[in-house]
C-alpha cells in the first residue's frame, strides 16, 4: 500500500500507521493505569485518616468483588458458548430456546434479575419442596454469593452468547466445510478450525464484557453480598464522609478496571496470527 | 465391468434450494481410475452435485453409492468423507495453521495418526505437490497457486480413494493454473479416481476420460472430451463452447 504512494504523503501518514499508533497508545494508557495507583498511594500517605483506614475497610470487599467477577466471568464464558452454538443450531428445538434465553434475559434489568434471584428464585425453590415432599427443597437458603454469581452468569451469558454467535459466524463458511470434507466431526470441527478463529475475533468484545462485569457486579450489593460498594456504604454510614469514601471507591474501580483494559489489549496482540 | 470397479454411482437424484430445483435427476457413474469433468454455465448445479457426493448437501430423492457405501446413515456420511478428498475453489486452507499444521491436523483428528507419523506424511505430499520449503508459512503468505496445491495435499493426507475438484483454479491468477493442474494431472496419472468441475479444456483433453455438460439441474450429454469439444451433439452444449471458447 506505501509502494503505491508518493515518499511526501507517505511520510505524511508515517505518524497515523496501524503498528505505531497502538504501541505510543498503549504506553500511554499504562501510564494512566501508574497516574490512578500514584493518587491512591498518594492519598493514602498525605492523610492515611480517612483514605488509608477507607481502603482497610473496604479491603475484603475489594476481595470478593474480585472474586465474584472472575469466576462469574469463567462460567459466563462457558454459558456463552453453549448459549452461542445454540443460536446457531439447526435443531428447531435447541435454537428456540437459546433465541428465547437470549431475548428474554436482555430484556430485563441486570438489577432486576439480581433481585429476583435473591428474594424470589429461594422461596420458588422452597414451594416446589413442599409441593414435592423434598425436605432438601423445602428447607433451601439462599447463599447470597451464589445466587449474586448465579444471576449475574445468568444475565450476561445471554450478551455473551451473542458475541460468540457474531464471532462464529464471522469465519468463513469454507472453514467448517474443508474441516467436514476432511471427514471432521461437527464438535471436532468446532474445536479445532472454528472456534480458534473466532477466540481471535471475540475477544476485543469479550474483554469489554469482563470490564462491565466488573463494574455491574457492584450492583450485588443490594442483595446482601459484602463487595467493595457494600463495605463503601457501611464505612460511610459510620464515619459520614461521603466525598471521601465514594472518591476512594471510584479510584479502586479505576484502577481495577484500567489495569483489566491493559491485560485484555495485551491479550489481544499475544493472540493475532500472521495474516 | 464389474460393478466393484465402480467408485462412484449417482442415480436420479434430485436437491431443491427452497424454490430453486438445483438438481433434476442427476445419474451418472464414475469408474475406478476414471476422470470426469464436469463443464456448464453457473447455476447448472456443478458444485451442488460434487457436494452431494460427500454430504456437503444433502439430497431429497434417488440415490449415491460411493466405493459401496450408501449415503444414507450418519455414520456412513463419515465413512464416504473420509474416503473422498474434496478441493474448493477458495482454497479454505485453514487461516489459523501453518501449511504443515494444515496437513497434520486432520490426519491426528480423523485418522489418529502420531504426531511424527502425520508429518512424514505430510512432509512427503508438500514434496509431491512441489512446496517443500513453505512448511512454516501461513496460508496468508502463501500464493493462490501454492494454496490450492496445498490444500490438494491436505486431502491427500487422508488417502483418499477420489478426489472431487470444484473449480479448483478459477480463482487463480492466469500464471499460476498451470501449477495446479500440473499437479491434478500427475494424480490423474497415477489412477486416481477424480471428478473436477472445471473448464480447462486442455486438463479435460489430456486426462479426463469423459467430460458432462450440465445445464439447468440436469446432464445434458457426456462424451469424450475430444468428441464433446469438437463436435457436440446438443445446440445447449454447442451454445455454451462457444461462449466459453470464446473468452
Ligand atoms: N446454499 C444454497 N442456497 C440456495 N440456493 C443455492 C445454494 N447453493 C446453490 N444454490 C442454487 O442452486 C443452483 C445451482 O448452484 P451451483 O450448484 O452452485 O451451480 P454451479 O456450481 O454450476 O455454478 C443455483 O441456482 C444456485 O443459486
Ligand atoms: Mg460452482
Amino acid at each position: 500500500m506505501f509502494t503505491r504512494r508518493k515518499p511526501e504523503i507517505a511520510e505524511q501518514e508515517l505518524a497515523r500507521i496501524p503498528g505505531a499508533e497502538n504501541y505510543s497508545r498503549i504506553d500511554v494508557w499504562w501510564w494512566l493505569v501508574a497516574l490512578v495507583v500514584g493518587v491512591v498511594i498518594l492519598l493514602s500517605v498525605i492523610s492515611p485518616d480517612p483514605y488509608w483506614r477507607i481502603i482497610l475497610f473496604v479491603r475484603d470487599g475489594l476481595g470478593i468483588t474480585v472474586f465474584l467477577t472472575v469466576v462469574a466471568f469463567v462460567f459466563i464464558l462457558i454459558l456463552g458458548m453453549l448459549g452461542g452454538l445454540g443460536r446457531l443450531s439447526k435443531n428447531w428445538f435447541v435454537h428456540g430456546i437459546a433465541t428465547l434465553y437470549v431475548e428474554l434475559v436482555r430484556g430485563v434489568p441486570l438489577l432486576v434479575q439480581l433481585i429476583w434471584w435473591y428474594f424470589a428464585f429461594p422461596v420458588v425453590i422452597q414451594q416446589i419442596g413442599k409441593w414435592l415432599h423434598i425436605s432438601i427443597l423445602a428447607n433451601y437458603q439462599s447463599n447470597a454469593i451464589v445466587l449474586a454469581i448465579f444471576g449475574l452468569v445468568f444475565c450476561y451469558g445471554a450478551y455473551m452468547s451473542e458475541i460468540y454467535r457474531a464471532g462464529i459466524q464471522s469465519i468463513p463458511k469454507g472453514q467448517m466445510e474443508a474441516a467436514r470434507s476432511l471427514g471432521m466431526s461437527y464438535v471436532q470441527a468446532m474445536r479445532h478450525i472454528i472456534l480458534p478463529q473466532a477466540i481471535r475475533v471475540i475477544l476485543p468484545p469479550v474483554g469489554n464484557e469482563f470490564i462491565s462485569l466488573l463494574k455491574d457486579s457492584s450492583l450485588v450489593s443490594v442483595v446482601a453480598v459484602a463487595d467493595m460498594t457494600r463495605r463503601g456504604r457501611e464505612f460511610m454510614s459510620t464515619h459520614f464522609n461521603p466525598i471521601e469514601v465514594w472518591t476512594m471507591i471510584a479510584l479502586l474501580y479505576l484502577v481495577l478496571t484500567l489495569f483489566s483494559a491493559r491485560i485484555v489489549s495485551w491479550l489481544e496482540r499475544k493472540t493475532e496470527f500472521e495474516r | 465391468m464389474s460393478s466393484s470397479e465402480l467408485m462412484i454411482h449417482i442415480s436420479d437424484v434430485h436437491k431443491r434450494f427452497g424454490r430453486v430445483h438445483a438438481l433434476r435427476g442427476v445419474s451418472l457413474d464414475v469408474q475406478k481410475g476414471e476422470v470426469l469433468v464436469i463443464v456448464g454455465p453457473s447455476g447448472s448445479g456443478k458444485s451442488t452435485l460434487l457436494r452431494c457426493i460427500n454430504r456437503l448437501e444433502e439430497y431429497e430423492t434417488g440415490k449415491i453409492v460411493v466405493d459401496g457405501i450408501h449415503l444414507d446413515s450418519a455414520e456412513n456420511i463419515n465413512a464416504v468423507r473420509r474416503e473422498v478428498g474434496m478441493v474448493f475453489q477458495s482454497f479454505n486452507l485453514f487461516a489459523h495453521l501453518t501449511v504443515l499444521d494444515n496437513l497434520i491436523l486432520s490426519q491426528r483428528v480423523v485418522r489418529k495418526r502420531s504426531r511424527n507419523e502425520a508429518k512424514d506424511i505430510a512432509m512427503s505430499l508438500l514434496k509431491k505437490v512441489g512446496i517443500p520449503e513453505k512448511t512454516n508459512a501461513y496460508p496468508s503468505q502463501i500464493s493462490g497457486g501454492q494454496q490450492q496445491r496445498v490444500a490438494i495435499a491436505r486431502a491427500l493426507a487422508m488417502n483418499p480413494k477420489i478426489m472431487l475438484f470444484d473449480e479448483p483454479t478459477s480463482a487463480l491468477d492466469p500464471e499460476m493454473i498451470k501449477e495446479v493442474l500440473d499437479v491434478m494431472l500427475t494424480l490423474a496419472k497415477e489412477g486416481m479416481t477424480m471428478v473436477v468441475v472445471s473448464h480447462e479444456m486442455g486438463f479435460a483433453r489430456a486426462a479426463a476420460r469423459n467430460v458432462i455438460f450440465m445445464d439447468e439441474g440436469q446432464i445434458i450429454e457426456e462424451a469424450p472430451p475430444e468428441e464433446l469439444f469438437t463436435s457436440p451433439r446438443h445446440e445447449r452444449t454447442k451454445l455454451f463452447l462457444s461462449k466459453v471458447l470464446s473468452l
